[in-house]
């Protein structure tokens, strides 16, 4: 009994190692013809990020030679989203979709798992290294799209409140670039406020409040904070002015149902997510594709074409009901909605 | 000791050996159950080779920094909250003023970096001493205080370093690579100066000292307000070193990081790695591999195919378990003597 203390810490950290072991799933890979594809997303909670999430895995279980969706999905900052992809590429997955908190902090470890045969396809937000293939939607085009309709609906001349996304991340600066640009074309519009929402429907939401509440605005444009942007306007008890949004069925909904409220929704489909996996997917299947994939956006603002991509209903507030990319995607709609991937 | 079985004697029964396990057990059991875990991960990836062994130590380096702040306060009988917001702190700083430098300013503005965060962390030391107001409130004041300094010296992530002064926390000059080796030195130099400190010197034992008893620490000549502002300025310096890794790794600075995670990560590994949370028990030794198995949890958790987020909840159950089973060997351990 004399090291007993000592014996059962032993049989402790078996006991340890084995509920670790429990939680896990089975980690057979396939053979040689199924692909195993890795995914690292570092914002969670947040509608867009999770359609896309939902996409991928829809596009990697309807082509039917992906065996998983190794899913690297939670809030964390560059060291940690690069330790993410670190993970993935030990695993040995055969591509990597890569959804990145910056645009020159992954350009080595992008690098390295080309390096190692890798396939990485970014999605969404571009980087600067050349290595990676990237699909996404025109961002400069966005900005652009949005900023010109709102500037001719006011008539060319006012104040804008300019809610941008995250600071330094690739969207944001293109989407700015495309912004500027159509700004430099109305010289009677005034940026009056410009703000960060970080892409936060609640942070979004209390910096329109406190804008609209104290200063003299004419329009708005927002980098896809929308529904709850508008929903300030009934709380605030103001009348609405001009916004800019995007596809998001719930601000499609306000559009729609909202007497005196004029806006437009300028595409920015999270579906590119499983636009993506399909080049991913091309690409490990031997075929040959553009480095750069842009997705063009439309800017919807008449009844009809907004009523064309409207789901009423049980739909996620967040969630754009524009899912199927042609030619890219291969899934219906109910199957990003079902959000199951491989053996799921 | 009697003559005819002195080998028999000496290997399992002799006192020394039984206060070496009951000192010791924890510590060597911790490094045991890290083996096995990376035993365990190289049968759940298809290769194990140097790509596998130096992400993973590079990417622990910063939780062992933090780890052995956190230990080094909390042995001294305190708690300090702030440790991840001066990790973004200083990182963010390195990021800023090491951009486009020599190597030479680098590794002034390194030692400048960490010397400024051993005062200002020691100052948190010393307004506790002084104020008497708990260390829990004055370091959640410092942890916001951090973060908030570290988006006025970067507003948002940007800034760098040299190639070279990445290679010395990750082993190559764009942060990821095959060679485990300069991480290793780097942890493992001033792992084993504080450890040595700690347990050889008089300055590094009243840790100890002031940490299980204070008044008795006072009687016997220790001065418990200098010990404990050392205490504090030490885990300054080594959450320095923890934001050196992590700039070294992402090659920017990343004001939005969360301290107030990465502060209680450090919590975990001291509790997974023996330290008592009612001071003056525990070795930085086992802080070091709790530290990094705290951060092999989600490379293991994501080859067995479970999602991060849910992986956290795991961790929080082990902690759990090691703290229930910690406690209940403690309770059999009183009752016997």
């Amino acid at each position: 009994m004399r090291h007993n203390r000592f014996v059962r810490l032993i049989a402790l950290l078996g006991a340890f190692a084995m509920v670790v072991a429990a939680c896990g799933g089975d980690d057979e890979g396939g053979g040689d013809d199924t692909f195993t594809i890795g995914v690292s997303n570092n914002t969670v909670g947040n509608g867009w990020r999770e359609q896309m999430i939902c996409a991928i895995k829809a596009e990697a279980k309807v082509r039917g030679n992906v065996d998983e969706v190794v899913l690297l999905n939670r809030d964390t900052d560059t060291a940690g989203q690069i330790s993410d992809i670190t993970s993935l590429i030990s695993q040995g997955v055969d591509a990597i979709i890569l959804n990145p908190g910056d645009a020159e902090a992954f350009n080595s470890v992008i690098e390295e798992a080309v390096a190692q045969d890798i396939v990485v396809v970014v999605v969404d937000n571009a980087v600067t290294s050349t290595a990676a293939y990237l699909v996404s939607n025109d961002q400069a085009a966005y900005g652009e799209l949005g900023a010109r309709w709102l500037f001719e609906e006011m008539g060319g001349t006012g104040n804008v409140a300019y809610m941008r996304g995250i600071d330094g991340v690739g969207a944001d600066t293109l989407r700015d670039e495309g912004f500027q640009k159509a700004l430099a074309d109305y010289p009677g519009i005034t940026i009056s406020s410009e703000v960060f929402t970080d892409w936060s429907p609640t942070t979004g939401a209390q910096q329109a409040l406190e804008i609209i509440t104290t200063q003299d605005i004419n329009g708005i444009w927002t980098s896809g904070i929308d529904y709850s942007v508008v929903q300030q306007f009934d709380a605030a008890g103001m009348a609405y002015v001009p916004i800019v949004g995007a596809d998001n069925n719930a601000f499609i909904g306000q559009l729609l149902n909202i007497a005196g409220l004029s806006g437009v929704a300028v595409t920015n489909p999270p579906s590119v997510g499983g636009a993506g996996a399909a080049v991913a997917i091309d690409i490990l299947e031997g075929k040959d594709i553009d480095k750069v994939t842009l997705l063009t956006p439309q800017a919807l603002s008449d009844s009809g074409d907004l009523e064309d991509i409207y789901i009423d209903g049980d739909f996620p507030d967040g969630w754009s009901s524009y899912m199927e990319i042609d030619p890219y995607t291969h899934y219906t709609a109910d199957d990003v909605i079902a959000c199951k991937g491989p053996g799921e | 000791m009697t003559a005819t079985t002195p080998t028999a004697e000496r290997r399992l029964g002799s006192p020394e050996v039984k206060r070496w396990i009951q000192r010791h057990g924890w510590t060597v059991g911790i490094w045991l159950l890290l083996v096995v875990l990376v035993i365990w991960y190289t049968t759940l990836i298809p290769k194990f080779g140097g790509f596998q062994t130096s992400t993973i130590i590079t990417g622990g380096t910063s939780w062992i920094f933090l780890g052995v702040a956190q230990a080094v306060v909390v042995i001294a009988g305190g708690l300090d909250l702030g440790v991840g917001g001066m990790l973004v702190l200083t990182s963010v700083a390195a990021a800023q003023f090491m951009d486009g430098q020599s190597l030479g300013v680098i590794l002034i503005l390194a030692v400048l970096i960490t010397i400024a965060a051993a005062v200002v962390n020691g100052l948190v030391g010393w307004i506790i001493t002084v104020s008497k107001v708990p260390d829990i409130v004055v370091t959640l004041g410092s942890l916001f205080i951090y973060q908030g300094l570290a988006l006025m010296v970067l507003p948002k992530v940007g800034g760098g370093t040299s190639g070279s002064f990445r290679w010395m926390f990750t082993g190559s000059e764009n942060g990821i690579g095959s060679n485990p080796w300069p991480a290793i030195v780097v942890i493992t130099i001033p792992v084993v100066i504080i450890a040595w400190w700690m347990g050889r010197t008089r300055s590094g034992l009243s840790l100890y000292a002031v940490g299980s008893d204070k008044t008795a620490a006072f009687l016997s000549g220790v001065r418990d307000a200098k010990t404990k502002i050392v205490a504090f300025a030490v885990a300054g310096a080594f959450s320095a070193l923890a934001g050196f890794s992590s700039v070294s790794i992402s090659g920017v600075g990343n004001p939005t990081t969360d301290g107030g995670t990465l502060t209680l990560n450090s919590v975990a590994a001291i509790v997974l790695g023996g330290v008592a949370l009612t001071g003056g028990v525990g070795s930085v030794l086992a802080v070091v591999p709790a530290a990094m198995i705290l951060f092999f949890f989600n490379p293991i958790l994501s080859a067995l195919g479970v999602d991060p987020n849910r992986a956290q909840v795991i961790q929080g159950i082990l902690i759990v378990l090691v703290m229930m089973v910690a406690g209940v060997l403690e309770w059999r351990r009183s009752r016997r003597s």
